[in-house]
């Protein structure tokens, strides 16, 4: 039980420094802005249906 | 009703542009509305109001220096046969309308391919198509929606401190899981069960050696360079604190007693760290250190055999021929070919008004030149020019920094503390019981660790800094604050500091009866290019809508005097008092008609506003001086305001500017300098707090300990007060955590230091310090927001 729980530890950990390292932390203001701008893709899809 | 534009939010002109049932004050805002219109783009308006930037009209080849191989190469970052990477500098992102403009960039220009935006440091990185299309032209589109490209800045280190983001981590990592595995320890109740106890143990010891070798490192390096030169800072003692946990902890492991303080170890790593991020979150997309080249520009555009060709600055040899247009630098002292031309100089030496200089005369590097564009030759290259080694002179005085920090004396007086308190805790147990010395004297170097002394000065400095960078100061580092609320002078520049260079007051003393004489008056200065002449068309056409132009017999402005022209037998002179042949002791411009006074202005520069009520504030704690490097002309204007008259000097060079401040500084005094120019640059760096006031946060500003929004200036007072009452914050963070201090040594020298206490005393102390500060800081202040 321990075991498991250290192991999916340990995969964090990883998960975090291969993150940090490959820059996800560079800039931690732009993404919490970028994902409120609308798709495109979804815009003309929501034009596309009439409403129900 | 007052209408604004709908892309940038200005007041629509007298003729505003109408389209799509929209109005835009020019032709800028409006292509812009199109292009992004054209282009399915117009959420950009939904996120923000007004969000768009007024595009300047910037000529076709401003950006043509950048297809030059030597200057390109130093922008692009990464190129190959189809596309290449650059990355730009947009000082004029401001809001999320902005980032999302310029991450579709692609949609409204099909050679962009993709762009990037990193919003704190104000930079897009972009790729784009390299055979079909110029980086110059890449810079022109930009400049053209309203972000023009900064190419001045000094290659800034982009890269992030990956390895501190690691060493936090790490560090969050190690104290969670110990603490959660230690757990058990806090409610042990003689459970008989060991081995889960070894287990966590060991677990704890591995993943607290790479936190201790990796995430501290910092500490020991810095306690380390510390002694060396024979100073005390705080490092030593947190250095001391952490061997000592980890000591005692790796101690109990072997001895199979559970994993000791191994929980308090990582935890206090953790904190100190979070400490270090908080106090070093500075302002990315600001340069407190540009030196003078940045000020320059990247390229010139040399005369050679009839045409003209853009060179590298560094490339300038002496007797080249440069050709030097409108509103641009000059690069390099050299002789003026043409007849005439009208020099700014307000930048470099501080004189307010623009010089008018004829053939022959020498032009110094820094100088702007203001209408039409001239032919000179090169006497001196840029490094060599009469101002730029003034400069490099005096700035490679290196300030040493022999100031320390409030809290690095306070480690000082720990220190001692902790070694009398062992030792007098060891001889007290030498004789009551011998056989706990060891434990109480280890108990006592890990309780007084002072994890809370540590936080102190970053989070009562460092809150301090942000609400003063939300009221317009931006601060380099959080040692500025210790050093402001410590000035007791204040020096002042005049040309650009307390005045606005961008505004001039004319004052007319007369009114002028004649309709006919004021037509001739104001066709006189339209016709030169002087900027007194321009600021008193300004005047007269505001007043008066009469634009007839009037045809002269003959007319001729005289340099250094003023104008004269003649109409029939009428002569009309407009300038200096004895080229008007008039007495009155009064400095202004006059304006003749045949040697009989019509009317005469007064040209000041416009003084910023609050001053009057700035000085009030201020006169009461500190000494005011003002250093100018203009003539006396506004003396009467500085003592209206307030200053007194034996604190203010004129004809101040960049040198005696330098001297005035080591002056002050020898009799005892801490200086604050407040100045703008490149001038001001020597004695910005000599003063103990240098700021750089500045009208457009990202144009060049010299070298400062601390850039101030021109608006704030009257605010001085109110920074002052933020930094006098961080030091008063820290010195109550100091009490609480020496309150914190001295609870666990009473457990310490009482031998009854468990690793719940310390569990719980340090993460305590930790919060209580951090809240309190921000708490303090931020209600105190909370009026003041602006």
């Amino acid at each position: 039980m321990l075991v498991v729980s250290l192991i999916i530890a340990l995969f964090f950990l990883v998960m975090f420094i291969w993150a940090t390292r490959s820059g996800q932390f560079d800039d931690d203001y732009t993404p919490s802005v970028r994902m409120l701008f609308e798709d495109e893709h979804k815009q003309k899809e929501n034009h596309g249906n009439p409403e129900i | 009703m007052e209408r604004i534009c709908f892309h940038c939010g200005d007041n629509l002109g007298k003729k505003p542009l109408q389209f799509d049932d929209k109005y835009f004050c020019c032709i800028g805002c409006k292509g812009v509305y199109l292009l992004l219109k054209e282009n399915h783009l117009t959420d950009f308006y939904s996120y923000e109001s007004n969000p768009g930037l007024k595009p300047l009209t910037s000529s076709q080849d401003k950006y043509a220096f950048l297809d030059l191989p030597e200057i390109r190469q130093r922008f692009i970052r990464f190129e190959d046969d189809r596309i290449a990477k650059v990355s730009l500098s947009l000082p004029n992102i401001h809001c999320s309308s902005c980032i999302f403009l310029l991450e579709n960039a692609h949609k409204a220009n099909s050679k962009i391919i993709h762009s990037q935006v990193n919003f704190t440091k104000k930079l897009a990185s972009i790729t784009f198509l390299t055979k079909e299309m110029q980086l110059s032209e890449l810079a022109l589109f930009f400049d053209r929606i309203g972000y023009p490209p900064n190419f001045q800045q000094k290659k800034e280190t982009l890269e992030t401190n990956k390895s501190f983001i690691l060493k936090l981590g790490l560090a969050g990592f190690a104290f969670g899981s110990i603490m959660l595995w230690s757990f058990p320890e806090y409610t042990r109740n003689g459970a008989e069960d060991n081995s889960f106890r070894y287990f966590t143990s060991w677990l704890a010891f591995l993943v607290s050696l790479p936190v201790l070798l990796y995430s501290a490192s910092e500490y020991y390096i810095s306690a380390y360079k510390s002694l060396r030169a024979k100073h005390l800072n705080l490092d030593i003692p947190i250095t001391l604190g952490i061997l000592a946990l980890y000591a005692q902890s790796v101690y109990s492991i072997i001895h199979y007693e559970g994993p000791g303080y191994m929980d308090s170890f990582a935890g206090f790593i953790f904190f100190l760290l979070i400490g270090k991020w908080f106090q070093n979150r500075t302002y990315q997309s600001l340069s407190f250190d540009r030196d003078y080249t940045s000020y320059f520009p990247l390229a010139v555009r040399k005369i050679k055999e009839n045409t003209e060709e853009i060179i590298p600055i560094e490339t300038i040899e002496i007797d080249d021929l440069l050709k030097i247009r409108n509103q641009e630098v000059i690069p390099c002292d050299s002789i003026l070919m043409d007849d005439k031309a009208e020099i700014d100089y307000s930048f470099v030496t501080g004189e307010s008004v623009g010089v008018s200089v004829v053939k022959n005369s020498m032009l110094y590097a820094g100088g702007k030149l203001l209408n039409a564009s001239i032919t000179v030759e090169v006497k001196e290259i840029t490094d060599r020019s009469y101002l730029t080694q003034l400069w490099n002179e005096q700035l490679d005085k290196k300030k040493t920094s022999t100031y320390q920090r409030y809290q690095d004396r306070v480690a000082a007086y720990f220190l001692w503390a902790v070694l009398i308190i062992c030792v007098i805790s060891m001889l007290c147990y030498l004789i009551i019981a011998p056989a706990l010395i060891m434990k109480v004297v280890v108990s006592v170097l890990i309780v007084a660790c002072p994890c809370a002394l540590a936080l102190s000065t970053p989070f009562a400095f460092g809150n301090a800094m942000r609400k003063m960078g939300q009221l317009g100061l931006y601060l380099k580092n959080s040692d500025v604050v210790e050093k402001l609320a410590e000035i007791d002078v204040i020096v002042l520049d005049k040309t650009g500091t307390l005045t606005d260079t961008r505004l001039t007051e004319v004052k007319q003393v007369r009114t002028i009866e004649k309709s006919s004489d004021l037509s001739i008056f104001i066709s006189m200065v339209e016709s030169s290019t002087h900027p007194i002449s321009s600021a008193i068309y300004a005047h007269l056409t505001s007043n008066h809508e009469n634009k007839k132009t009037v045809h002269f017999d003959s007319f001729d402005e005289r340099v250094g005097n003023g104008l004269i022209a003649t109409i029939n037998s009428d002569v009309f002179k407009l300038g200096s008092a004895s080229f008007t042949n008039q007495n009155m002791g009064v400095k202004g411009v006059f304006f003749t008609k045949n040697d009989v006074l019509i009317t005469f202005f007064i040209v000041q520069s416009t003084f910023r506003e609050g001053l009057s009520s700035l000085l009030n504030q201020i006169k009461l704690n500190h000494e005011i001086y003002v250093l100018s490097g203009d003539n006396n002309k506004e003396l009467s204007a500085l003592i209206d305001l307030g200053f007194n008259e034996q604190n203010i000097f004129f004809n101040q060079t960049p040198q005696s500017k330098l001297d005035f401040i080591e002056f002050l500084q020898n009799k005892g005094k801490r200086v604050m300098m407040v100045g703008d120019g490149l001038n001001d640059a020597p004695a910005l760096a000599q003063a103990n707090v240098g700021i750089a006031i500045s009208e457009d946060m990202f144009k060049f500003t010299p070298s400062s300990d601390a850039i101030l929004d021109a608006h704030q200036l009257k605010n001085i007072p109110n920074f002052i007060g933020i930094s006098k009452f961080a030091k008063v914050v820290l010195r109550v963070c100091l009490a609480f955590s020496i309150t914190y201090n001295i609870v666990g040594i009473l457990f310490a020298v009482t031998a009854k230091l468990t690793p719940l206490v310390a569990a719980i005393l340090m993460p305590m102390s930790s919060i209580t310090i951090v809240g309190l500060s921000t708490f303090l800081i931020y209600f105190r202040y909370l009026r003041l927001k602006n």
